[in-house]
Formats: C-alpha cells, sequence, structure tokens
C-alpha cells in the first residue's frame, strides 16, 4: 500500500493542478495542487474562510476558477486556460450539502431517483436502484415520506443516498454533519465510512472538525487562507505536523516559543530547560504533544505544571495546567482525581517534542 | 460565500434571461420610450423627428400644466393629511390597548382594499348626492362637501388609510414589544414611553405607509373623473385623459404630461424605498410578539364605536350603496319597499346581455394577464436574482418602473407604441392590446413574490439539481418553479382581482366597441343607468374579491406549512 496522494500510478478520481481564484482583489484559494487515486478519500480541513469550501464549489463546478486546471476521473472538466469549464450537470458528480438541499416538493425517492431520471434510465432500473440506495443508508421504510417529515440524521441520509445512487466517480461532502448534534455526528461518521468502504467511493469531505477528518479520509490536507498547509495521512498529520499552524488547528498540544542561549534551548522568557533541539537555530517553537505528557510518568524530561482548571468528561478528567513560571497552557486528560491549584509534575520523551525553526528575524 | 460577481459555474438558463429580457423590453420599455420620443419630436406620429422640443417647453410652460400639477399636488397631500388623520388614532388604539373585536375591525378594513375606488366613488355619490340615500334616511344632502375639493380628498382618504392603519398598527405593536417596554423598565410611564419611544421609531413607516398613499392618489383616475369634473376641478391623470380621448387629440401634450406625472410618482417611490432600506434607522419589521396591552375600561364603548363608524364609513356604506342602487329599479323610485327588485340583476345577466359579454371579456383578459404576468415575473425575477452586473441592474429597474407608471400613462404610452402607421403589424384595437397594458401595470406584483420566494430558498436546492445532472433550464421547471409556485399562484390571484376591473387603461385602449367589467360600469353610469352599473359593480366584486378570497385561504389550508412564503 502506498500512501503516497501524488503517486501517478492507477487512475485518479480527482487531480488539481496550480488551481487559483479570486473575488475580486481578494485571492481565496491560492496555487492549490491536490491528486486523489480512485476508492479513496480527501479531507479538506480547515477554520471558516480557509478556502475550502470554495474549493470543493470548484471542484462541483459551482463555481469557475481564474486558474489551473481540474481533472475528474480522468477528464478535465475545467481549465480556463485552454476555455474548459463543463457546468455541474456534465462533471457527473454526487454532492452532500450542509443544509441537506432536498427538494422539499418531491418524496424521498422522487429525491433520490432525480440523478437516475438526469441520465435517462428506464424506470424499473431507477426504482431498483432507489430501493437499493435507500436500503444502504437504512432508509428504505421512508420512500414515500417528505424530506420534512424526516429527522435531521434521516434528511441527510436520504441526501447520501441521492448522491450515491448514481454511482458517480467522484462524491463530494460539504460539511455534511455539522447541522447535526455531536452524538449524531459521531455515529452518522462511522456510517459514512463503512459506506465509503463497501461502495469503493472516491469522496472529498469538506469539515472543520479535525475528528471527522482524521476518521474518514486516507489524506487530508489541511488549508488555510487560501493555501494547503499540509496534505498528508491522518497518522503523519497527527505525528508529524509541518508546521505549528497544523499543530495549533488539530489542537495536538502546547506550542511553545523556544530560544538557544549559549547553555542550550530555553522556553522564552522564562529559564525553563528544554532538551536538545535536534536542528541548527537560534529560535524555534516547540510542540509538547498532548498524547506525550503523562503525569507522574516514566518521560525523562520533568515539568511543573498548576492545575488551573478541572472538567469532567465520560472518559476522565480534562485538565488545564499552566506550565510553572509562563502563562502556557497545556490540556490533558487523566484519570486520577486533582484538583484547581495542585501542582502536578508531568514528564515527557525528548523525541516526542516536535520543532518548528523560526527564520531568524532581520533586523 | 459567492459574492454577485464572481463567474459561477451554474448560471441561470440563458433561455430565461433572454426571454425575461424581451419581455420586459416589449411590456415596459417600449411604451416608455414612446412618452419620450413623443414628448421631444411632437411631429413623430407622421414619421418625422422636426421641432424637437418644440411643443415639449410650450408645454412644460402652459399654465394649465401648472394649474394640472398644482392640483394634483394638493390632492396628493390633502389625501395624505386625511389618511393619516383616519389612520393614526385607530392604529396606536389597536396597537396599545384591547380594543375589543380587534380581529372584526382588521378584517373590515381590509375590505377597502377589494372595492376598487371608483366603485366606492360612485357609492358615494349615489349616497350624499341631491335626494341621494343619505337625504331620504337623515333628511339632508352633503352633496356640496362631496362635490368639493376637500370632498374628494376625504372620499380618497376613506379609500387608503387602512394601508397606513396596518402598517402602523403592527409598526407601533413590535416596537411596543421591543424597545417601548425597556424604556418603562427605565421609568417612563406608558404614554410618555410612546411619545418618546414607540412613536420615533414608527416615523419612517409612518411616512413610507404615506408616501405610499401619496403616489396612490396622484395615479388614482376613477374619483376625481367622477367628482372633480362636477367641480372643475382637473389633475394631471385626468388631464392626460381628456388629451388623449377628446377631440382635438394632443398626443405630444398627454405624453409631455405623463413625463411630469410619472416624475411625481417616482419621486414619491424613490424617497418611499429610501426610508424603507435605510441602514441607520431601519424600519421595524418582524411579528408583533404577544405583549399585555392595556384594557380600555370606561373608554371601550367609545373607541369600540369609533372603530365600528370608520369601518362603516369605509366598508359598509359603498357597498350598501352599491347594493341598494343595484337593487332598486329606479333611482327616482327611492328606497321604498315596492321600488326593490332583482330587475337590474336580471337585464345585466340575461343571455346575450352586453352585461354578460362584458363579464365574460374581463374574467378572460384577467385570467390570462395572471398567468402572462405570474410567468413574466417568475422569470424576470429569477434572472434577477441569478444575474450578475450591468445584466441584473437593468433587468430589475425594468421590472419595479411599472411601480411609478400610472395605468394612464402605460396606456398612453401604449397608443404612441402601437398604434404607430408604418407598423405592418400590430395589436392595437385587439383585445391583445389591453392585455399588454394589464401586464405592464401588473407585473411588479408577481415578481415582487417571486422574488420573495426565491430569496427564501436555498442555493444549494438549485445546486443540488445542477450536481445531480440537469441543466439550468430543467432545475428552474422541476426545482425552482414548483417550489415558488404557492406564492406564485396568490400572487397570480391579486393580478387577476386588479386586472379584471381596471378602469382608466381599459377606457383608453379598448378596441371600439369591447367592453369589460369596469367599462361597462363607467358608461352605464354616465348614460343615467346607474342600477345596471352597480349591479354589474356587485357582481364585479363578488367575483373579484370572494373568488380569490376563498382560493388563497383554500391553498393556505392545503398548504398548512409545507410551503414557504405562503404564511
Amino acid at each position: 500500500m502506498t500512501t503516497n496522494p501524488i503517486s501517478m500510478s492507477g487512475k485518479h478520481a480527482l487531480s488539481v493542478r496550480s488551481l487559483s481564484m479570486s473575488y475580486g482583489t481578494e485571492r481565496v484559494l491560492n496555487e492549490i495542487n491536490v491528486d486523489l487515486r480512485a476508492g479513496q478519500v480527501l479531507g479538506l480541513l480547515g477554520p471558516s474562510g480557509c478556502g475550502k469550501t470554495t474549493l470543493l464549489r470548484l471542484i462541483s463546478g459551482l463555481l469557475l476558477p481564474d486558474e489551473g486546471e481540474i481533472e475528474i476521473a480522468g477528464e478535465k472538466v475545467a481549465a480556463p486556460a485552454v476555455g474548459i469549464a463543463l457546468p455541474p450537470e456534465k462533471r457527473g458528480l454526487g454532492m452532500v450539502f450542509q443544509d441537506y438541499a432536498l427538494w422539499p416538493h418531491m418524496s424521498v425517492a422522487r429525491n433520490v431517483a432525480f440523478p437516475l431520471e438526469m441520465k435517462r434510465l428506464g424506470a424499473v432500473e431507477r426504482k431498483e436502484r432507489v430501493v437499493k440506495a435507500l436500503d444502504r443508508v437504512g432508509l428504505a421504510a421512508m420512500a414515500e415520506r417528505r424530506p420534512s417529515d424526516l429527522s435531521g440524521g434521516q434528511q441527510q441520509r436520504v441526501a447520501i443516498a441521492r448522491a450515491i445512487v448514481a454511482e458517480p466517480p467522484l462524491v463530494l461532502f460539504d460539511e455534511p454533519l455539522s447541522n447535526l448534534d455531536r452524538e449524531l455526528r459521531e455515529t452518522m461518521v462511522e456510517e459514512i465510512a463503512d459506506l465509503v468502504g463497501e461502495l469503493n467511493l472516491s469522496a472529498v469531505y469538506v469539515t472543520h472538525d479535525q475528528s471527522e477528518a482524521l476518521t474518514l479520509a486516507n489524506h487530508v490536507a489541511v488549508m488555510r487562507a487560501g493555501r494547503i498547509e499540509q496534505l498528508a495521512t491522518p497518522d503523519d498529520l497527527v505525528n508529524q505536523p509541518k508546521s505549528p499552524a497544523v499543530a495549533d488547528f488539530l489542537r495536538l498540544g502546547c506550542l511553545l516559543p523556544a530560544v538557544k542561549d549559549s547553555d542550550g534551548w530555553t522556553v522564552k522568557g522564562t529559564n525553563l530547560r528544554l532538551p536538545a533541539a535536534p536542528f541548527d537555530g537560534a529560535e524555534a517553537e516547540v510542540l509538547l504533544p498532548e498524547r506525550a505528557l503523562s503525569p507522574n510518568g516514566s518521560g525523562t524530561e520533568k515539568l511543573q505544571a498548576e492545575v488551573v482548571r478541572t472538567q469532567m468528561h465520560s472518559a476522565g478528567q480534562a485538565l488545564s495546567l499552566r506550565v510553572s513560571g509562563t502563562d502556557h497552557l497545556i490540556r490533558i486528560l487523566t484519570s486520577t482525581p486533582v484538583r484547581s491549584g495542585e501542582l502536578l509534575e508531568l514528564s515527557f520523551l525528548p523525541e516526542d517534542l516536535r520543532w518548528f525553526p523560526v527564520a531568524a528575524q532581520a533586523t | 460565500m459567492a459574492g454577485g460577481s464572481v463567474a459561477t459555474g451554474a448560471e441561470g438558463s440563458s433561455f430565461l434571461k433572454w426571454t425575461a429580457t424581451l419581455g420586459l423590453l416589449i411590456v415596459v420599455a417600449v411604451p416608455c420610450l414612446f412618452i419620450v420620443v413623443q414628448a421631444i419630436f411632437p411631429e413623430f406620429g407622421s414619421g418625422s423627428f422636426a421641432a424637437p422640443f418644440s411643443l415639449f417647453f410650450k408645454t412644460l410652460a402652459d399654465p394649465d400644466l401648472f394649474g394640472l400639477a398644482g392640483n394634483t399636488l394638493i390632492l396628493g397631500v390633502g389625501t395624505v393629511v386625511c389618511a393619516a388623520i383616519l389612520a393614526v388614532p385607530i392604529a396606536a388604539l389597536r396597537a396599545l390597548f384591547r380594543v375589543p373585536g380587534a380581529l372584526i375591525w382588521d378584517a373590515l378594513l381590509l375590505v377597502p382594499f377589494m372595492i376598487p375606488p371608483y366603485i366606492a366613488a360612485l357609492g358615494w355619490i349615489m349616497t350624499l348626492q341631491p335626494r341621494g340615500y343619505l337625504e331620504q334616511v337623515a333628511g339632508f344632502n352633503l352633496a356640496p362637501l362631496l362635490f368639493s375639493v376637500y370632498g374628494i380628498m376625504l372620499i380618497m382618504g376613506l379609500n387608503t388609510f387602512s394601508v397606513v392603519y396596518f402598517v402602523l398598527s403592527r409598526t407601533f405593536e413590535t416596537i411596543g414589544a421591543r424597545y417601548s417596554d425597556v424604556g418603562r423598565v427605565f421609568g417612563a410611564g406608558q404614554w410618555k414611553s410612546f411619545w418618546r419611544i414607540t412613536f420615533p421609531l414608527a416615523m419612517p413607516g409612518l411616512a413610507a405607509s404615506l408616501l405610499l398613499v401619496f403616489a396612490m392618489s396622484i395615479e388614482e383616475y376613477g374619483t376625481p373623473a367622477a367628482l372633480g369634473r362636477r367641480i372643475g376641478f382637473e389633475v394631471l391623470v385626468t388631464g392626460i385623459e381628456n388629451r388623449i380621448s377628446e377631440w382635438p387629440i394632443d398626443l405630444p401634450g398627454a405624453a409631455t404630461l405623463s413625463l411630469v406625472l410619472v416624475s411625481m410618482a417616482l419621486a414619491a417611490f424613490t424617497l418611499q424605498r429610501w426610508l424603507l432600506t435605510r441602514r441607520d434607522y431601519r424600519i421595524v419589521s418582524g411579528k408583533p410578539q404577544a405583549s399585555d396591552k392595556r384594557r380600555l375600561g370606561v373608554w371601550a364603548l367609545p373607541v369600540v364605536a369609533l372603530f365600528a363608524f370608520l369601518s362603516f364609513l369605509a366598508t359598509g356604506l359603498p357597498i350598501l350603496a352599491i347594493l341598494a342602487t343595484a337593487l332598486t329599479r329606479t333611482i327616482s323610485g327611492g328606497l321604498t319597499p315596492s321600488n326593490f327588485g332583482l330587475d337590474n340583476f336580471r337585464e345585466l345577466l340575461g343571455s346575450g346581455s352586453d352585461g354578460l359579454v362584458a363579464l365574460g371579456n374581463s374574467l378572460a383578459l384577467g385570467v390570462t394577464t395572471a398567468l402572462l404576468a405570474g410567468l413574466l415575473g417568475a422569470i424576470t425575477a429569477y434572472s434577477v436574482v441569478k444575474g450578475r452586473g450591468r445584466f441584473r441592474i437593468v433587468l430589475d429597474a425594468l421590472s419595479i418602473t411599472p411601480n411609478s407608471l400610472p395605468g394612464v400613462v402605460v396606456a398612453v404610452g401604449i397608443i404612441l407604441a402601437w398604434n404607430q402607421p408604418w407598423l405592418p403589424v400590430t395589436p392595437y384595437n385587439t383585445p391583445f392590446i389591453l392585455l399588454l397594458a394589464y401586464i405592464c401595470i401588473l407585473l411588479p406584483q408577481p415578481v415582487r413574490y417571486a422574488t420573495a420566494s426565491l430569496h427564501q430558498l436555498g442555493d444549494n436546492l438549485e445546486a443540488a439539481a445542477r450536481v445531480s445532472g440537469s441543466g439550468p433550464l430543467r432545475a428552474f421547471v422541476r426545482i425552482v418553479l414548483p417550489l415558488i409556485l404557492p406564492s406564485m399562484v396568490t400572487a397570480m390571484i391579486l393580478v387577476f382581482a386588479v386586472a379584471s376591473r381596471e378602469l382608466v387603461a381599459s377606457l383608453l385602449v379598448a378596441p371600439i366597441g369591447f367592453q369589460t367589467i369596469a367599462v361597462y360600469i363607467w358608461q352605464q353610469f354616465d348614460q343615467g343607468s346607474a342600477g345596471l352599473g352597480m349591479a354589474m359593480a356587485f357582481c364585479a366584486l363578488v367575483i373579484t374579491t370572494l373568488i380569490p378570497l376563498v382560493l388563497v385561504s383554500l391553498m393556505r389550508w392545503i398548504s398548512k406549512g409545507t410551503v414557504a412564503g405562503l404564511n
């Protein structure tokens, strides 16, 4: 199994080349390059306004790019340089919208049948495939209901059935779960993951929720300010974040500014010692990953921290701690009860730290 | 996220865009253009562009024009004053106190919207003229008041004050619940908080509704024509009508007067739009919340009497007068039992009668206008909502232009445009010309309903259809149209109700010998057959009011809560 998304072997479900897009003078997407192999899921993750939804709408054809190229299943669908701009209906996609976008004047079955109708399939086959698609999402019994009679989760399942019924080469998910409450979201993520696996779907999944992206996607593109900050497997993202911004967005742990003096590295503005960095340089940001820290653990490096706030979670007690002698906060989960104001000793291993060199600023 | 100026891949159908453009050009732009051209080039009718502006300035400098424009302004302002005096107190009472039978008064005050002003004016004439119903009942008549400038203002104020009443009582109520209560928490008494908070906040709403009344009254033909002509009080609308329908026909003069009238209406509408869209002092809208209103106590009886009196004046009296005239055999016979009978209705609805033909004509024209204006309105609103840039602005402007075009002006434009001798074919002198006039006058209604309804539809509903493989035209037909249909039907019913009894354009452009409901009523009244005319007026009220009302409430009931835009 190869995890390299740029590999040219095999058929690409989606291939985006130097894609750029501006609203007026504001550049919302800048030189985006992504490839997605058939049968894989690409997660687009980022805070609102990062350009992820714009990218998805460009792929769907609901927006047209200023520059660059988009290929879906080997066919160029948008390439302004050569005058190609296929409208959405010519791209053969399936799409799930954040607000479901079910047509309220049609029954569930008619909604799901619509893409097949547009493909001019015969009534018999249409019906058969609608039943199959609704069955997959567990709503075969609701076929004759109106969408407005269904709950939010059921409506989104119908929308998913509509997106997959025509077996498109690429399915687009536009924050499909953000209108649902948390428990439902967690079950739906698993359902979608199962569905994608069973049908061997190629999909692009836009979300601002990192756990959704990490659960569903084979590759996740973390986006920021119109650029892809990092494109990697979920595993690599968590273990090897490429920049402080990625680490921060994924809430991987505490980011500390570090400086090197004659004695070695310290946390900036304090005399807190840090283990040696694996690179040359005078300044860096260092990530103290949350999962590398444990209270009273066996790590070789120690850190004093004061408990600022505790919060009960189902999985244990969530602690906010202030690193002694600094203003920096760390969060960890613990199973042993502690109280606010207590001092804890946290330990970690030097190799768990992630270092991001800061280029020396010209003064 | 999608901004208006960005190239979208899911443009609306260009077929619809061009249909809307073509439709608006024919229906709206052509008549407007011809009025302007005619006003500038007086010889245009004979195919010459000679002597531009020669008559334009002459007409503008004409003392006649000053008289007409002055009278129009006086009438407009006077009507506004009457409407305000009638509406503001009862709106405040309705909003702040628990008025017994409030819903009944609301329903009764809705009725003036449904009675065409010219029919109400004829009802008032029957009542107040010498030996009219008032004299027969009470022994005196108010003819000197009725046939005076103040009388016209009062009658028009009675026809229009419910517009102000509904806007204002709702505004008062909303503000009362949202802001005035806050004032009371900080120590203002109820009256103080009304004067210091509610009333100032309601000012833009009051001003906007009064401007609407102003525009309605300067555009009105029937009332000034029925009442003013007897005392030689002419306004722009009647002046224009004179110049087209009486010898010597003066087309350049009619065109110039039309431009003056349109400028006034346009000014009123622009001011109104500005008031309604101003950011800093936004008109408070939204549903009035249930708030505890004060009891009226000993004032309950006088207040109810006031509501009853105004409702009777605005609604009951004109209808009773119409009914009385229709049900009496002769006017001179008066209100005696032996004089009552159904003779007028029998004659009106007898097989093959003129009245029956006029009714049929109006109903057919009303239905056709409703369907065409509804379709054109839906397509136009869709093209505007989906459109971008300059194109969208032009289309939007064209679609709301008729708002400031009085019926008489539309008629002038249509005559000028389609009565040109060099046209190889023309709808002029066929019923189709009426269709063009009605669609032009009423187009803003369906456009407004469709636009509101389209804005309620999520963008993604259409996007989902496009991604599912449907082209733009099919997405419109399969997704957009069915979803806005309920509010389009409401708009079309409204169009039907107004078109089927439209007066002034029908008088001016109807082919010779072709009668509609309004033309029939007007002519019967002119010829002294008031009974027949009023029988027709009553039938028209029933047909064009009750049927739409029943249809609308039926639709509301059927689509209860399931379709956006109806409730």
